[in-house]
């Protein structure tokens, strides 16, 4: 063997054994039934496109190596940037030609694949085929947060695999130094603690910001995802601001002919609406300077980097902000609230009649057009079996099962992330995804540019609310959903 | 008669590619733009609109603002490049000690799939940890915030195309220079010509063809411009730099607006048929006509 052949074969067998290593940590109950259950598919190649998040990775780097070695069946999952896995699983779908088996199915764009039929009804299938249900998979055990991948016929559409609430992250050092906290008494009258109202808020953000310039530090009082040219921006808006201050489903009465604008009975543009986006604005103008390129990645590591002091995060980053040192300067000292709303909106939220923030997360669907349905049915149950919840919550902090909330690995993280798991599982109900729209992406394209606009400053942010309501009604009215 | 028939034998396989791979889908994507069609409307099938796509491109602001945004684009790109790339070329004619060392490295750029070059310069140039905005500010006191200055965030991404692009100037250029005969410039040196003279009158002449069909690829590449430029800036702040490509990228992917965004796309690969042609017909046209 040749010294190149023998480098070779030593770099495949450390990959291998490191793969294997991995995989190896899930104990994986009923291993014969899965052994047995994968004969009939060897040979066959499940391929799937997700979105590269520390969720999608997981699936990619632990569980599709440990189903091979379990069931003989390879899994492919590509891992790509959001935009292009949309573009790819869509394509596919569209075009029929099966290329994927799995597609990563956000919760916005689930309503959109379901009304055009592109994905298998999991709960049928499994009845259709007793043979290829495992054990320990069960639809009763995960969280009420799969009710958004249920169809009309009240079946299941999607594997949920990522589930997380956007929450308000704030530093527990900073908040809890008494030279910081008898400052801000001084400055504003009341003690130093995580904000309830926007007021509040502000208030922090701006004593914080002055006291990174005062003492020469690179921090600021809050983040912002506003990205001029990203969606991300836009997100953060209608997702995250607009309903702590009452502006829920992006401000479009879908019981009233999807009105947007005020005048047909909408609020897109209500004077809510544009007290949000000038409070919203108010606070970008104050965070750091990278604010204007942040989408969702981004205001995470401006957080882990230690540059602000608070911030609304998606919760699927809040696991390695406080705990991987590797990733992280700001490990154990990080603390989680629930947003700052305005008044009266904790109370609709409770009843059920609104939601103070964004519940995010992700399914993988199975395309009706794949071509290894049945394989792809196993895969799916996999991913849903207790046992390899634990690992998988711990490294990216998102829970799919009610049963994961009580394992050890899980409760320890809880208490080193200030409570964020208990949060999920006590306050979930508080937040809420995306609304049930099937155009979900043609009404954020059609008045993102306007948005952007209104972030540069070249329309002021009332007249860009009143052009924005207009765009979606507009919109709306051309993909025949408004009459 | 039997030579004719073997040469179109040894074409077909090439006619049939471009036939399935160039015409088919050019005919498809006319096909569309004739037609309504959103997958995720009330209703997703295509309905026939007639040329109603084409009415509503002429009156999109969106579309107008972009195209005049492209040809400012366009302007500066390629002409930075030529001019740079010409002088490189010039200077990789001469030897120097470590040229070859310094050749293969001005060709890196060239190997770099966009997508990675978006990503680069976007890592280069964000705010507090990028290399650059950290450079303009220790050096100038310049605050550089693409997020937030339109002209900054336009003129960048010409200095990205630029950078990405230059190597590929340089290097068909060098290849013009190298072929030209030495007669022309040594007479021209005995008559006394100084450098300005024999560079006007004698090289550009003589490679005019070589530059202008480098003016072509890269007219037709900063035209279709998306990926760089999407990772970049996404096309803001605001619309700064949402060129053709990225309007059309967003129009047909995340809006799913296939058939406008087809007409857009016959409308932009018009433009630049027309664009190309006015180029021959000022550059090489009166020369070929002077040669005949």
């Amino acid at each position: 063997m040749g010294f190149s052949r023998k480098i070779g074969a030593s770099v495949l067998a450390l990959v291998v054994a490191a793969g294997s290593a991995f995989a190896q940590d899930l104990q994986i109950e009923n291993a014969d039934w899965w052994t047995k259950a994968g004969e009939q598919f060897k040979g066959v190649t499940l391929r799937g496109v997700t979105e590269s998040t520390p969720a999608s990775n997981y699936v990619s780097d632990v569980l599709a190596p440990k189903f091979e070695e379990l069931t003989g069946i390879r899994v492919d999952v590509e891992t790509t940037s959001w935009d292009q896995m949309y573009d790819k699983a869509i394509k596919d779908m569209e075009a029929g030609t099966g290329i994927y088996d799995m597609v990563y199915i956000e919760q916005d764009i689930v309503y959109a694949y379901m009304a055009r039929n592109f994905l298998v009804n999991l709960t049928k299938a499994l009845e259709e085929k007793p043979e290829l249900k495992a054990a320990n998979y069960s639809e009763d055990n995960f969280t009420t947060f799969a009710q958004n991948f249920r169809g009309a016929d009240g079946g299941l559409y999607g594997t949920p695999m990522e589930a997380f609430i956007k929450v308000y992250l704030y530093r527990t050092d900073l908040f809890s130094d008494p030279e910081v906290q008898a400052a801000f008494k001084e400055q504003t009258g009341r003690d130093l603690a995580p904000a309830k109202t926007h007021e509040e808020y502000a208030e922090i953000a701006q004593f914080f910001t002055k006291w990174g310039q005062d003492h020469d530090l690179d921090l600021w009082g809050t983040t912002a995802q506003a990205h001029t040219g990203h969606p991300a921006s836009w997100y953060e808006y209608f997702e995250s601001i607009a309903p702590t201050f009452g502006v829920y489903n992006w401000g479009i009465d879908a019981n009233n002919n999807y009105a947007a604008s005020v005048a047909n009975g909408g609020r897109m543009n209500s004077p809510e609406a544009k007290t949000a986006l000038k409070w919203w604005l108010s606070m970008r103008d104050i965070a750091p300077p990278e604010s204007v390129q942040s989408t969702w990645t981004e205001t995470a590591t401006t957080f882990a980097a230690g540059r602000v002091a608070q911030g609304l995060i998606y919760g699927e980053n809040a696991a390695w902000i406080a705990s991987d040192e590797a990733k992280s300067k700001v490990v154990g000292n990080v603390g989680v609230a629930l947003p700052p709303v305005e008044d009266g909106v904790m109370a609709q939220a409770e009843a059920g009649e609104g939601y103070i923030g964004y519940y995010d997360g992700g399914a993988f669907g199975l395309p009706v057009t794949s071509k290894n349905q049945d394989a792809a049915t196993l895969f799916l149950q996999f991913m849903a079996l207790p046992e390899v919840q634990e690992e998988w919550a711990a490294a990216s902090s998102r829970v799919t099962l009610t049963s994961t909330y009580d394992t050890p690995k899980v409760q320890a993280l809880d208490k080193e992330l200030g409570g964020f798991f208990s949060m999920l599982r006590d306050q979930g109900k508080l937040f809420k995804g995306a609304p049930e729209y099937p155009f979900h992406a043609q009404v954020r394209e059609a008045t993102a540019p306007i948005f952007y606009e209104i972030l540069t400053g070249s329309i002021e942010p009332d007249a860009g609310l009143d052009q924005m309501a207009a765009k979606a009604e507009e919109e709306l009215t051309s993909l025949g959903y408004r009459k | 008669m039997q030579s004719r028939m073997l040469g179109w034998l040894l074409l077909l396989p090439t006619l049939l590619i471009l036939f399935l791979f160039g015409v088919v889908p050019f005919i498809y994507v006319l096909y569309v733009s004739f037609h309504d069609w959103n997958p995720f409307a009330a209703n997703p099938e295509m309905v026939w609109s007639g040329a109603n796509n084409f009415r509503r491109v002429v009156f999109d602001a969106g579309f107008l603002a972009s195209l005049g945004v492209t040809v400012a684009f366009v302007f500066f790109a390629v002409l930075s490049e030529l001019v740079i790339g010409y002088a490189l070329a010039q200077a990789f004619m001469k030897d120097f000690p470590g040229k070859a060392f310094f050749r293969t490295i001005h060709t890196l750029p060239l190997i770099m799939a966009p997508i990675i070059v978006g990503s680069i310069w976007k890592l280069m140039t964000t705010p507090s940890i990028g290399i650059i905005p950290n450079l303009l500010d220790s050096w100038f006191g310049y605050d550089l915030n693409i997020g937030q200055s339109a002209a900054a965030a336009f003129i960048l991404t010409v200095v990205m195309d630029v950078w990405h692009w230059t190597p590929l100037v340089t290097l068909t250029l060098i290849a013009a220079l190298v072929s030209l005969p030495p007669d022309p410039f040594e007479q021209a040196q005995i008559d006394g010509a100084n450098k300005r003279q024999i560079f006007w009158h004698i090289t550009l002449p003589m490679i005019a063809p070589a530059v202008v069909a480098t003016i072509f690829i890269r007219l037709m590449d900063a035209l279709r411009t998306v990926d760089e430029v999407l990772m970049l800036t996404g096309g803001g702040p605001g619309s700064a730099t949402r060129y053709v490509g990225v309007h059309i990228f967003k129009e047909v992917f995340p809006r799913t607006n296939y058939g406008y965004g087809s007409a857009v796309s016959v409308i932009v690969l018009y433009l630049t048929i027309v664009a190309c042609w006015l180029l021959y017909v000022s550059m090489l046209a009166p020369r070929n006509a002077k040669k005949g």
